[in-house]
């Protein structure tokens, strides 16, 4: 592999990690941490834990979806003439 | 039974598991901490399994086995190949 993708691999490696932590943490560790605790001003308002990756779904199904269009609108073939 | 039908028996399971300890109907009432865990709980599943694949891609992109010399040899080839076909009429 070439640097650079072993740097993008490396890169999405590390931010996948990242966010799984974030997301554990702010899901299953902080509704047993008392409220007056610190470590809650990291943390969004619960409501976003559940809106945030439905949005981002919604969102990539989205640009699949384009992405899709655009493809087939690009090959898309005049119908042949028949005598 | 096909594959597609043993799936969605285990998903209807575990989402009538997930409903019956989350919505309440039966007035079990657990301690607060367990349902603010148990309320995201198929969303955080999800997640999970988008930051493994995207992590497996990412690994699998690092660590792919380039083979130089065979993609130059292939490089050749296809050129000589073009030379020799547009030699005998072939239009590209």
């Amino acid at each position: 592999a070439t640097a650079m993708d072993q740097l993008v691999g490396f890169g999405l490696v590390a931010f996948s990690l990242l966010l799984f932590v974030y997301y554990t943490i702010w899901i299953i560790i902080l509704p047993f941490i008392d409220s007056d605790h610190g470590i809650h001003k990291f943390f969004l308002p619960r409501e976003y834990s559940v809106t945030i990756p439905v949005i981002a779904g919604l969102l990539l199904v989205l640009f699949v979806g384009v992405f899709v269009v655009i493809v087939m609108w690009k090959n898309r073939k005049p119908a042949k003439k028949s005598d | 039974m096909t594959k597609l039908v043993q799936w969605l028996c285990g998903l209807a399971l575990l989402g009538t598991g997930w409903a019956t300890l989350a919505l309440d109907p039966l007035g079990l009432h657990l301690p607060l901490p367990c349902r603010q865990v148990l309320w995201p709980f198929p969303v955080y599943l999800l997640v999970a399994f988008g930051c493994y694949s995207l992590a497996t891609i990412g690994y699998r992109l690092a660590t792919f086995n380039d083979c130089e010399a065979a993609a130059k040899e292939l490089q050749e080839q296809i050129r000589e190949a073009r030379a020799d076909l547009s030699r005998l009429g072939l239009k590209f």
